[in-house]
């Protein structure tokens, strides 16, 4: 595979923009590093879960007692257990809807209905294949669109956690599964339809596909009744400790949340997972207690969200998109994790990088039978972008207009107004679009082919907006010895966070990134952050490190001339703490804060002068090879182009770009949970496959523009979703070139092309 | 896992005695990859394991006579990729090996257990039906002898007693034959196949005198395919011959679908396939 | 069940262990050595993340019963920087930013060396071929394929 990489990025500072190593790589490349799923507390008690068989049922008996006669199990523990020691055992970020252990009701294949505790993991495991439960089968709803208007109803009453203002008015809502509907209303569709030249409608679809991180989700509560503390593989200790507290009704000073190294997250290890669980489990047992998963078991934890956009554009004669209008459904699953903000955060910008006056956006957070769905890499934005640019690239086709001059015609631009009304600033999508045309030498022709083997190109491009309004919170420490730390809560799961906030502190303090030290996570010594998640931290607790280290800085310099030393000194830090404790000792600690500007969207119109402080923009192209007698897909060529601001570790930021890309490529060519009334079917890697080392396109380009973000940290934002975006209908866009087909769900797999082309063909394949 | 009881015994003989003709929870234990899984998967509980782990050495080696290769049941895949005597006789198995699972699992998983466990979707019982390869079964009165094409019944199903051990297996003598096997997934490329198809001719240049054509993995066992073998035999290739045998090994064979494919699917995939295996089979060589 | 003792070379020093015929080769590296570079992701061989190496083979820990590991000698990740001096491949991996989370590094690093022996200079396809059982979600295989070459020059240079 060949790679070429081209960051574009002139030097910031001697720190910043410099590829330094990542910090920890010498703890992973030894097996040193330490990981929730492999630690152990002396005395500690592992548990296996006995999970429901069916999708929604009432529960009629939980039968634990051969369970419990098993020797050397600890505990068996069903929802009454927990009850006794969590009166309200509900948790979540959005709505209080998910119950530690299942109470009264199943809701999806999988969901934890019983809890065996042993010393020995094996016998905790024996002993779940010994409980049995009855059920009363309910009737269930998998799909999202049917789920809007389904008698089936997973929940029977609402209870949104109070923590959004938007959800307020489903509190207590009865007879839907409607999580949350975001809208967006701008000038007048209806009119512009009826006046355009051609309108277009299409739907498409996405599959539920899961993280899969290496280290599946893993906690250790230590239930003490003075504190707690959870060790767990978490990507928001900060909202950990908040809800954790909350359960026990404890100030949040007795909750102490530690994260060691993550075996990656992309989304899966956000808000709370296993952690209400494994505190229930803790208080019972008064001993600390594990509760680890299986590669299996994950596949009932947490996954994407699947979709259903219908998508609608008026267009002019002149070829310039008038109106559009999408709806989206969000397959939420049981339990609603954090889907209403996905449905929210990636709806506002459902009608993709163009410039419409008339746009109108639905977007439906639906409860449905499934495992619940949340944020994976692109917080629902993939979704989104599958759909706008495959229709994009449709209308172009259907209009005999060429894709890249239809997209030009109506790209939106620099301090043009958003469909929300947010003026775009530092997008640079037009940059973005020209390398991609560049690189994928768009202008000159393309062999495509006249065997069984067909080539073909195609491209997308995409817009994301910032979750927002966030707060991140860091401490500088400075010793006495000159050395220095840093305290955040941005949590490295492989992105190299650590590095890059290093690089920060270090060029704020004239020191090598390699010196500062950057400190474990624990909520009892690092400050609060919202989380790492949605490409948020890099800009976010990057301003807030920078402001730590540059308050640090001040510090020393009034010290310096606290101590008499003349303006400028440049009195060795060592040095200076001497003159003013007598030795070595004391510290000078800088912290900063930042929490960008916001509008929140209006109700009603989704409209907002500030919807986010940053726009995420990327391209993709892809050069493909069809194999028509048998519809496998080999992808030639995969250039991502990003515009990320400026690079503060350019290495790191290649390795981002093509690990995000290679994993969307999972997403969009094989990867499916297979689902049988409700049942995974294919719940192992043996089944769900994942990219390997033979699936990675020949040749691959991993590209930034060169620009500056003015609002950044040293001009950068954030990078590890971005190159995600586009991959599922640069691909797609590249077969219909290829072959003349057009595939409307995804996987882009090789049946589903053999199909497609079968019918074009007049010969379709049939149903068995 | 749950416990068991593990036994080591020293011989086969012994090995025999250990196992239970009529109780499934007792079972023979090799490289102990494909047992795992299904312990661990919950689908399997032994009370007993017998582990042929030390038994006599001459089952885990490969000898070349006259009449082709004697291959101990106790190889490892590894060994059996390495053995440059296998590469002689039958390039075919070392090249199928190189695609089978992976390095770590070929250096622990055995010939016997690749054949006894007798998943449809596993490469080398196809291939070996095709080369004609049988084995030597041992059981408490004795050892017969069984062609591999006979082994399996259905889905990880064999006509193996509870007490018997595939003890060796034999590769006869290839001369002049040009033989394929293709793996054909539809998920990532290190996917379990959606269909597997070996073939081994006997040709002069383009003309096949005759063939032996076998499915794997789109189907319940790995078997041949008599309709594919008649249309190849006596024919010089063309496109037209390949047709007619894709044709006639799409409407002989009896498709399962999975998360892998469909039925009609899968049917295409052996039509086209058919073709391709035969190509590929008269471009690779004789042995 | 009958608990047994074995006894093998781990990381050059003999060692005992008293284990059951059901724990595997995993499990006795962590609970008993509190080794645990070798970990369990897939559970199913599939992922490489327990890579152990067994007289001198790879294996899968999470598919290796304990009780085969009597007598062997056994080299786990923890074995190769001895003296605290990176092993070549190791310095490789570091330097090309060759991982993201490293939950499958340690099962990458051992693979390599393996491929290093057999093949010293390989080129992509060699490398593709020969790690292709081994997966990384965070998909770093680009960077693993020039911490390969990189550590082959690496070797070499030491040899000489
Ligand atoms: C990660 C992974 C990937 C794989 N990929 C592939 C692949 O791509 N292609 C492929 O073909 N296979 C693949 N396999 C399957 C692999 O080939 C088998 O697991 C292996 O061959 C089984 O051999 P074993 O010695 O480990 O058998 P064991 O697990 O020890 O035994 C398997 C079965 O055979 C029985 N058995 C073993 N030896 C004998 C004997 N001598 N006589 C009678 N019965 C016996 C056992 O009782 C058991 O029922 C894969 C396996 C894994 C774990
Ligand atoms: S955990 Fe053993 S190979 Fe994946
Ligand atoms: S670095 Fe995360 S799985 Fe490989």
């Amino acid at each position: 595979m060949a790679t070429i990489t081209d960051q574009g990025t002139a030097k910031v500072g001697a720190q910043v923009g410099r590829s330094v190593p990542r910090l920890e790589g010498r703890d992973k490349v030894t097996g040193r590093a330490e990981y929730t799923h492999t630690m152990r507390l002396s005395g500690m008690l592992h548990v296996k879960l006995f999970r429901s068989t069916v999708a929604h049922g009432r529960i009629k008996s939980v039968d634990t007692s051969a369970a419990k006669k098993l020797p050397g199990v600890a505990h068996v523990v069903t929802i009454e257990d927990v009850r006794k020691v969590i009166p309200d055992p509900y948790y979540g970020p959005a709505f209080h809807d998910q119950p530690i252990l299942a109470d009264g009701k199943v809701r999806f294949v999988g969901e934890p209905v019983a809890a065996v505790l042993a010393a020995d993991p094996h016998v905790a495991e024996q002993a779940a294949q010994l409980i049995v439960a009855e059920y009363e089968e309910l009737p269930a709803v998998y799909d999202e669109v049917e789920a809007l208007t389904s008698k089936v109803h997973v929940h029977d009453v609402l209870k949104p956690a109070g923590t959004f203002a938007d959800l307020k008015h489903l509190k207590d809502a009865k007879g839907t599964n409607l999580a949350l509907d975001y809208r967006l209303r701008r000038g007048d569709v209806d009119k512009a339809f009826a006046s355009a030249a051609h309108v277009f409608e299409h739907e498409f679809r996405t599959q539920k596909v899961l993280h899969l991180s290496f280290e599946p989700h893993a906690t250790i509560a230590d239930y003490k009744d003075s504190g707690v503390t959870l060790h767990t593989a978490s990507q928001g200790p900060s909202f950990v400790r908040t809800e954790i507290a909350r359960l026990l009704g404890w100030p949040e000073n007795k909750v102490r949340i530690k994260v060691p190294y993550l075996g990656s997250g992309y989304g899966s290890k956000l808000y709370i997972k296993l952690e209400a669980l494994a505190l229930a489990l803790s208080m019972i047992a008064r001993l600390p207690v594990k509760v680890a998963l299986t590669m299996e078991e994950m596949f009932y934890q947490i996954t994407k969200h699947p979709s259903t956009f219908r998508i609608k554009s008026g267009v002019d004669k002149d070829g310039k998109i008038i109106a559009r209008k999408c709806e989206v459904y969000w397959n939420g699953g049981a339990y609603a994790d954090i889907g209403p903000r996905v449905t929210q955060k990636s709806g506002l910008t459902a009608s993709g990088p163009y410039d419409i006056d008339n746009v109108w956006i639905d977007s439906y957070a639906l409860y449905t039978n499934m495992t619940p769905a949340g944020a994976l890499r692109g917080f629902g934005v993939p979704q989104l972008v599958w759909a706008y640019e495959s229709h994009t690239d449709m209308i172009a086709r259907a209009l005999k207009i060429d894709a890249v001059e239809f997209r030009r015609k109506n790209l939106l631009r620099e301090g043009r107004p958003h469909p929300t009304g947010t003026v775009l600033k530092d997008a640079a999508i037009e940059k973005v679009l020209d390398r991609l045309v560049e690189r994928i030498n768009w202008k000159q022709p393309m062999d495509r082919g006249t065997g069984v083997v067909r080539r073909g190109r195609g491209l997308g491009i995409a817009i994301k907006a910032v979750i927002s309004p966030t707060t991140s919170v860091a401490i500088v420490n400075v010793s006495a010895d000159g050395s220095v730390a840093l305290y955040c809560g941005t949590i490295d799961m492989g992105q190299g966070s650590d590095t890059a906030m290093a690089q920060m502190v270090g060029e704020v303090l004239n020191m090598p990134a390699e010196s500062v030290r950057v400190v474990q996570r624990d909520t009892d010594v690092t400050p609060y952050d919202m989380g790492t998640l949605g490409s948020r931290s890099l800009f976010h607790m990057g301003h807030a490190v920078r402001r730590a280290a540059e308050d640090a800085q001040e510090k020393l310099k009034a010290l310096a001339c606290e101590v008499g030393e003349p303006e400028g000194s440049n009195i060795p830090i060592p040095a200076l703490f001497v003159k003013k404790y007598g030795m070595q000792a004391g510290n000078v600690i800088g912290t900063g804060i930042y929490k960008p500007d916001y509008v929140p969207p209006a109700p009603g119109t989704g409209l907002s002068s500030n919807v986010t402080p940053f726009w995420m923009i990327s391209g993709a192209g892809a050069e493909v090879e069809v194999d028509t007698e048998t519809g496998h897909i080999k992808i030639a060529k995969l250039i991502s182009v990003l515009d990320i601001g400026k690079s503060i570790n350019p290495k790191i930021v290649e390795t981002q770009i093509s690990g995000a890309a290679l994993m969307q490529l999972g997403f969009t060519m094989f990867e499916k949970m297979h689902l049988d009334g409700g049942q995974v079917t294919n719940a192992s890697l043996a089944d769900y496959k994942i990219p390997g080392f033979h699936d990675v396109p020949t040749a691959m380009e991993n590209l930034t523009v060169d620009v500056t973000q003015s609002n950044g940290p040293f001009g950068a934002k954030g990078v590890g979703e971005v190159s995600t975006f586009c991959v599922s209908p640069a691909i797609a866009n590249a077969i219909d070139d290829a072959v003349g087909v057009r595939l409307m769900e995804l996987p882009l797999n090789p049946e589903s092309v053999l199909r497609a082309l079968r019918v074009k063909a007049g010969k379709p394949l049939g149903d068995e | 896992m749950i416990p068991f009881e593990l036994a080591e015994p020293k011989s086969l003989t012994e090995a025999i005695k250990l196992l239970a003709p009529d109780d499934a929870m007792v079972r023979p234990i090799a490289g102990g990859t494909a047992l795992m899984l299904m312990m661990k998967a919950g689908v399997f509980h032994p009370t007993r394991l017998v582990s042929l782990g030390k038994i006599e050495k001459k089952y885990s080696g490969i000898a070349a006579g006259k009449d082709g290769l004697r291959i101990g049941a106790m190889t490892t895949l590894s060994a059996l990729e390495q053995s440059l005597d296998m590469k002689k006789l039958a390039p075919v198995i070392t090249r199928t090996l190189r695609t089978l699972s992976n390095v770590r699992v070929r250096n622990v998983a055995t010939v016997g257990g690749a054949l006894a466990h007798a998943d449809p979707h596993m490469d080398l019982p196809p291939v070996l039906i095709a080369l004609g390869a049988s084995m030597s079964i041992a059981g408490p009165s004795g050892e017969r002898e069984l062609a591999v094409e006979d082994l399996f019944t259905g889905y990880y199903e064999t006509v193996l007693q509870k007490n018997e051990l595939i003890a060796e297996v034999r590769v006869p003598s290839q001369d002049g034959t040009r033989a394929a096997y293709m793996k054909v997934t539809t998920g990532s490329a290190d996917d379990w196949p959606a269909l597997g198809v070996a073939v081994a001719l006997q040709s002069d240049g383009n003309a096949v005198k005759s063939a032996r054509v076998v499915v794997s993995a789109a189907t319940s066992k790995a078997m041949r395919l008599p309709g594919a073998e008649a249309a190849l035999a006596g024919q010089r290739i063309d496109d037209k011959i390949l047709a007619r045998a894709g044709e006639a090994a799409a409407n002989e064979a009896d498709f399962i679908a999975d998360v892998r494919g469909s039925v009609s699917y899968k049917r295409e995939l052996l039509r086209v396939y058919i073709g391709r295996a035969v190509r590929a089979a008269l471009e690779s060589g004789a042995h | 069940m009958t608990a047994r003792t074995i006894h093998f070379t781990l990381n050059g020093a003999p060692v005992t262990a008293d284990i059951k015929p059901h724990h595997n080769l995993v499990e006795l590296l962590q609970t008993h050595f509190g080794l645990t570079g070798a970990r369990e992701s897939c559970g199913q061989g599939l992922c490489g993340c327990c890579t152990v190496l067994v007289d001198g083979r790879a294996v899968s820990g999470c598919l290796f019963l304990a009780v085969r590991i009597d007598g062997t000698e056994v080299v786990t990740i923890e074995g190769l920087d001895a003296g605290g001096k990176l092993n070549p491949m190791q310095e490789a991996f570091v330097e090309t930013g060759a991982f993201q989370c490293g939950y499958c590094t340690p099962g990458f690093i051992l693979m390599a060396n393996q491929l290093l022996d057999a093949h010293p200079d390989p080129d992509d396809d060699q490398i593709r071929h020969y790690l292709s059982g081994n997966l990384c979600r965070c998909a770093a295989y680009p960077q693993i394929i020039d911490a390969v070459k990189l550590a082959a020059k690496k070797r070499k240079t030491i040899a000489a």
